[in-house]
């Protein structure tokens, strides 16, 4: 599904990301580890076609080159980036952004778009499997959600958009163990034969919920070592010093 | 620079010899003035007299025979209405009031011309003012429906100026939301010079909102001096994007303890618009609030400038006084001007005052991307949020919503 080749990245010349080789198969969930400035972050970034980033080597998507795309065709061709720091939209209302996003991705895949009672209808449905007050998407997006609001919110996005990919940037941090388990159980209920997971995250935590298949330790712009679920408990014990 | 105008007296009917003469000596006094340039520190980002010398070949001031315009109104919530042809009182109904309490007719210039030291384009319009109307609100009555004043131009405006004056008094605890809206079919360039005089009595209430419905080729300038008494407020929504050119003068004078006054504005401007407001806050007794929320969103070669002051007299003791004005920059070539200016002289005060211009933050725009949502349609999401904050204290539920439609249209280009 995706395929990754020495890619590279430097951003106001810092080289982040050099020669980076992943390769995602549908169904499976892969994490990504690493220490503080390993380049996780901008994995993510650059996956999600963000702006800044001057790139090398080859990013394919179900065999289509992602280069050359923009982030919403990207996001229309189904990878979904769960934000580390999700962003705090104000006069923006919540539920006008997730009706656009969703009829925008609608409209790309030639599927019939939303209206807006049918939308509200679906949009119920999917907040209280993730117990989100739906007074939530009334309000402005993110402006004065706590930590834990923010991230349910990107789940729910993520449910709503039904990406083929979804990358989950450190969504555990600030995380209480109460919304850490409600964003796992949004995650799993999700997973299934044709879709995949990237989780990027610094601690063995959120892994004790959503098992992956693969772990990758990325340093200094590099994967390092790929191991099964296992290796996460190693890290933990042994740190990443070892590795680096 | 040839003279691009032609100003005559005797184009307009019916006045006494008095009259003229008064009118007369005010228009040698603007002669002797002209249009204002940046020399003038009320205009000080903006040469009036060159803008217009460039526009207009010969601005006349006529005596107009309104031709017949057919009124069509809002229906997307119920309202009274005033309808002003070219300035003038053509029509108006009060279906939704009781008619025992409110007082309209044509605005009466005799004995109201007078001769005193003023801005060039007060003289003007003393010396060439004609139209408008006198609008009076009975002590305690509450309307209960909006008041749209419809302001329609005709065709035959092409290269000239309406000069008219307008008065409002609410008197005691009455209570009034005003939306002055330009409805303009026309492409022609042409200028109005309005003066509106409100007084609003003890514990009396007003929204001013000022909105237009299309584009327009027009120069607006009107200023607007508003004066309040003990316990009275005054809210200013200013949503006026579209015209060619507007300037708005507003003077609020918190005469009596307790009084509240707001301006917010969002304006969105496109192409080679200018738009400039300027306030002058004027806080005369104690126990005063006001408050003012500028924001503007500058795309291609649009101009917009504020200028903010806020006075305090020394007796002026407690006075709560804001002022901010947000500008987002789109384009290299678009401008923004901010002058705020605090002028206390009382020491018991709480004024503040802050001006930012910046341009659209990317990460929030690679946030609404990251969701499928086209480029295009994420600025605007992002310039709507922007500029709509302004209309959250608006409590006219009906009203709110057709206001906050027009504002995306507006930011939509139509």
């Amino acid at each position: 599904m995706l395929n990754i080749k020495n890619l590279e990245a430097t951003i106001d010349n810092k080289h982040i990301l050099r020669g980076l080789d992943l390769d995602i198969m549908p169904g499976e969930v892969h994490a990504i580890m690493g220490p503080n400035g390993s380049g996780k972050s901008t994995l993510a970034n650059v996956l999600s076609g963000k702006n800044g980033y001057e790139i090398k080597g080859d990013i394919s998507f179900n065999g289509k080159r992602l280069n050359e795309l923009s982030t919403e065709e990207r996001a229309q061709k189904g990878i979904f980036l769960a934000f580390q720091y999700p962003l705090e939209i104000p006069g923006v209302n919540t539920n006008i952004f997730l009706k656009t996003s969703l009829n925008a991705v609608r409209k790309a895949k030639g599927e019939k778009e939303l209206d807006t009672l049918t939308f509200l209808k679906l949009i119920k449905e999917k907040a209280s499997e993730l117990g989100i007050d739906e007074k939530f998407l009334s309000r402005q997006l993110n402006v004065g959600f706590s930590g834990g609001e923010k991230k349910k919110n990107e789940i729910l996005q993520m449910k709503l958009l039904q990406p083929k990919l979804s990358i989950l940037d450190e969504t555990d941090s600030g995380l209480d163990i109460d919304a850490l388990r409600i964003v796992a159980d949004g995650v799993n209920s999700y997973k299934n034969k044709d879709n995949a997971f990237l989780i990027i995250t610094h601690y063995q935590r959120l892994l004790d919920y959503i098992k992956p298949d693969f772990i990758h330790v990325l340093s200094k712009g590099k994967i390092v070592k790929t191991g099964n679920a296992e290796l996460g408990a190693e890290l933990e014990k042994t740190g990443y010093s070892n590795l680096a | 620079m040839k003279n691009f105008y032609d100003f005559r007296i005797e184009n307009i009917k019916d006045l006494t010899l008095e009259e003229k003469n008064l009118r007369k000596k005010n228009l040698d006094l603007f002669f002797q003035k002209g249009f204002p340039n940046k020399k003038n520190e009320d205009w000080k980002f903006t040469d009036l007299n060159t803008i217009l010398g460039k526009n207009f070949n010969n601005i006349v001031n006529k005596d107009f025979v309104s031709e017949e315009k057919k009124l069509k109104k809002i229906d997307e919530f119920e309202h009274n209405f005033i309808f002003l042809v070219d300035g003038k009182l053509i029509s108006n109904s009060f279906d939704y009031e009781d008619k025992n309490s409110i007082f309209i007719k044509d605005y009466n210039y005799k004995n109201e011309i007078k001769l005193e030291k003023q801005s060039s384009l007060t003289l003007l319009n003393s010396a060439l003012a004609t139209g408008g109307f006198t609008l009076e609100v009975s002590k305690n009555y509450k309307f209960t429906k909006p008041l749209v004043i419809y302001n329609y131009f005709s065709k035959n405006l092409k290269e000239s100026i309406i000069n008219s004056k307008n008065s409002l008094i609410l008197n005691d605890e009455s209570k009034l939301t005003l939306i002055n809206y330009i409805d303009d079919d026309l492409n022609e360039n042409f200028m109005t010079n309005t003066i509106d005089n409100i007084i609003i009595k003890k514990n009396a209430s007003l929204n001013n909102i000022f909105i237009n419905n299309s584009r327009c080729n027009g120069y607006f300038y009107r200023f607007i001096k508003t004066v309040l008494e003990k316990g009275s407020s005054c809210d200013n929504y200013l949503l006026s994007t579209g015209l060619k050119f507007n300037k708005l003068d507003m003077e609020i004078d918190h005469n009596e303890e307790n009084s509240r006054s707001s301006i917010f504005s969002a304006l969105n401007l496109l192409g080679l618009e200018h738009q400039e407001i300027k306030t002058r806050i004027n806080h005369n007794a104690p126990n005063c609030k006001s408050y003012q929320k500028i924001k503007n969103v500058l795309n291609a070669d649009s101009k917009g400038v504020y200028q903010g002051k806020i006075f305090v007299k020394n007796i002026a003791q407690k006075t709560d006084a804001y002022q901010l004005s947000k500008a987002l920059i789109l384009n290299d070539e678009s401008e923004f001007d901010a002058k705020p200016e605090l002028e206390i002289y009382a020491d018991d005060v709480k004024c503040s005052h802050g001006s930012t211009s910046g341009s659209i933050d990317f990460d929030s725009l690679h946030y609404l991307k990251s969701r499928g949502i086209p480029e295009n349609e994420a600025l605007k999401m992002l310039i709507n949020g922007f500029l709509n904050e302004i209309l959250e204290t608006l409590s006219d539920k009906k009203l709110k919503f057709f206001l906050l439609e027009k504002l995306e249209s507006q930011i939509n280009g139509n």
